[in-house]
């Protein structure tokens, strides 16, 4: 995971006289799931659009697997494969028809490919209605299917969980597991679903108006910004939630712990990528 | 140029043209009106009327005024006024009926080109698919090229079947078309059709909805009514040659959009002209 497929130098962009990013950097490394963390309007959509050339950064530099977006645009959007927040459907086509249309588009050869991901994603019942009459996570998962088509190195996935019911939420994030495990895909993840963000993603970008304030892995974020943990701990007694100097301090409490009463079950509280959030945004607001 | 998604994008936007009845019907309906119905009436009008009625005799005295050229002694060899009246009709004043045809069908396809795809949301996925956007944009161009020829030539020969029969009991044979219909049919209505839609696709792709593309393409039009006007009265009666020196005008004008569309192609402003 060491050679970058994606930076992004010193970005900077501006529609009309609002500053949408502003010295923006990140770097993505090939075969990682990046998380783009940040409210709306935090500029994860924009970068998204500048990386894959279909807008152009006011200054700074951007490179993907090598390509520079402004000159070869068309390069990195084969390598991509997009699921915008909107998906973009033809909505009088049927599902099989929006897929083969965009097959088309992308230069797929194997004519098996959209049946092949619509049964994947549980659309196959589903192929010969129109997409207008789909419902919002089923247009979610044909988007899906669609940014796929094409095997794509790379996959943008803007909310891809946004609209879906708990199983169709599971159904996409063991899907993006499976497929960065075995195909080594390289996924930037935008998404305001942090729990769900926690159990895919190798590393975490977080962005505030259009700046990075902060970026690391889980670990990393944790050893910087939380320096007391909080141990919920049930016993007989009850719930009780108690305050340790780190999580180094954790086994030796609980070992301590479990020789007076009966622990029934602990779970450090403060750790999760949601209290990692609220603390960088709360430490960049203060700076 | 990306060949299979050129026809990709052609197809679906046709395909979608025929799937909506909203879009195809007022399509129909103009040919339909300019092609058929109307030349049907005037012909069978000139036909069946007698030459005593003071209207006929009002249009004999129009034909004889109208400068035909060569056409003249052909039709001092014709026996009857109603023929005369009808061969000219026919042969003469139908023509800017075949440059409305295929301008105003051209217009409301190519009107959508671009413009439909940001009013449905589309826009966005096409720009991020790997295509360049001269095969987009010819893909658009074909969309509505396509219709806009294949409406013309139909109602053509519909107006040619219709014609024709109205006009047996005249004639006991074919007089329409003449050969002066073959710049018109082969040079004027495609050069028009492919201008008209080089132009409004480009409108589309600069606003961002259609309604504002149909009306600024609208403008277009304005021009060839004056043309219906003219050759209608007997002011501007097109012959072989007007049609020839219209077509190489057209060939140039329609040079001229397709240099100026292919230099301000630009995916950036494109997508921004989407973002709302």
């Amino acid at each position: 995971m060491s050679e970058n497929m994606i930076e992004l130098n010193h970005i900077s962009k501006r529609f009309g006289n609002h500053p949408v990013l502003t010295d923006f950097s990140m770097t993505v490394g090939r075969g990682e799931i990046v998380g783009l963390l940040g409210p709306n309007g935090s500029g994860k959509t924009t970068s998204i659009r500048l990386v894959n050339g279909v807008m152009r950064a006011d200054a700074g530099s951007i490179t993907v697997a090598g390509y520079d977006p402004v000159h070869d645009g068309e390069a990195i959007r084969r390598l991509s494969g997009i699921l915008t927040e909107t998906a973009g459907f033809y909505l009088n086509m049927t599902g099989l028809e929006n897929l083969r249309f965009f097959a088309e588009l992308y230069g797929v050869t194997e004519t098996q490919r959209p049946l092949a991901l619509l049964e994947e994603f549980g659309l196959t019942d589903a192929k010969e209605k129109k997409v207008g009459t789909y419902s919002t996570g089923m247009k979610k998962r044909l988007g899906l299917a669609k940014a796929l088509l094409h095997r794509p190195e790379i996959l943008f996935l803007d909310e891809p969980t946004n609209g879906l019911d708990p199983e169709g939420i599971r159904m996409v994030i063991e899907y993006i597991t499976r497929l960065n495990r075995r195909d080594g895909t390289t996924i930037v993840l935008c998404s305001h679903l942090l729990q769900q963000m926690e159990e895919v993603c190798h590393r975490y970008v977080f962005l505030q108006g259009g700046r990075v304030i902060e970026q690391g892995t889980h670990a990393e974020l944790e050893a910087r910004y939380i320096k007391e943990a909080t141990l919920r701990v049930e016993t007989r007694a009850g719930v009780a939630e108690h305050k340790l100097p780190g999580r180094q301090a954790v086994p030796a409490f609980l070992r301590e712990l479990t020789q007076r009463e009966e622990v029934f079950g602990a779970t450090l509280v403060n750790q999760d990528l949601e209290s990692l959030y609220f603390k960088i945004r709360e430490v960049a607001g203060r700076e | 140029m990306n060949k299979q998604a050129m026809w990709a994008i052609a197809k679906k936007d046709m395909k979608a043209i025929g799937a909506n009845l909203q879009v195809w019907l007022p399509m129909l309906i103009l040919p339909a009106l300019l092609g058929v119905v109307l030349p049907g009436v005037i012909i069978g009008l000139t036909a069946f009327m007698s030459m005593d009625s003071p209207d006929m005799q009002e249009m004999a005295a129009w034909v004889s005024k109208i400068n035909l050229g060569p056409i003249s002694a052909k039709l001092a060899a014709m026996t009857s006024l109603n023929q005369q009246i009808a061969f000219v009709v026919a042969n003469y004043m139908l023509a800017p009926f075949f440059v409305l045809i295929p301008l105003m069908t051209a217009s409301v396809v190519s009107a959508d080109s671009f413009a439909g795809e940001k009013e449905r949301g589309t826009f966005e996925t096409l720009l991020f698919a790997p295509v360049d956007l001269k095969s987009l944009f010819a893909g658009k161009f074909l969309a509505s090229f396509i219709p806009a020829v294949g409406l013309s030539l139909a109602s053509f020969v519909l107006c040619g079947i219709t014609v024709n029969a109205l006009g047996w009991k005249l004639f006991r044979g074919i007089f329409f078309p003449q050969l002066n219909w073959l710049p018109m049919i082969l040079l004027v209505m495609p050069l028009l059709s492919a201008g008209a839609v080089l132009a409004n696709v480009f409108i589309s792709a600069k606003v961002s909805s259609f309604q504002a593309a149909y009306q600024m393409g609208g403008v277009l039009v304005l021009p060839f009514l004056l043309l219906l006007v003219g050759q209608m009265s007997g002011v501007l009666v097109l012959g072989t040659g007007a049609l020839l020196a219209i077509a190489a005008v057209l060939a140039v004008i329609d040079a001229i959009l397709l240099q100026l569309l292919l230099k301000n192609l630009n995916r950036t402003a494109l997508f921004e002209s989407q973002v709302r």
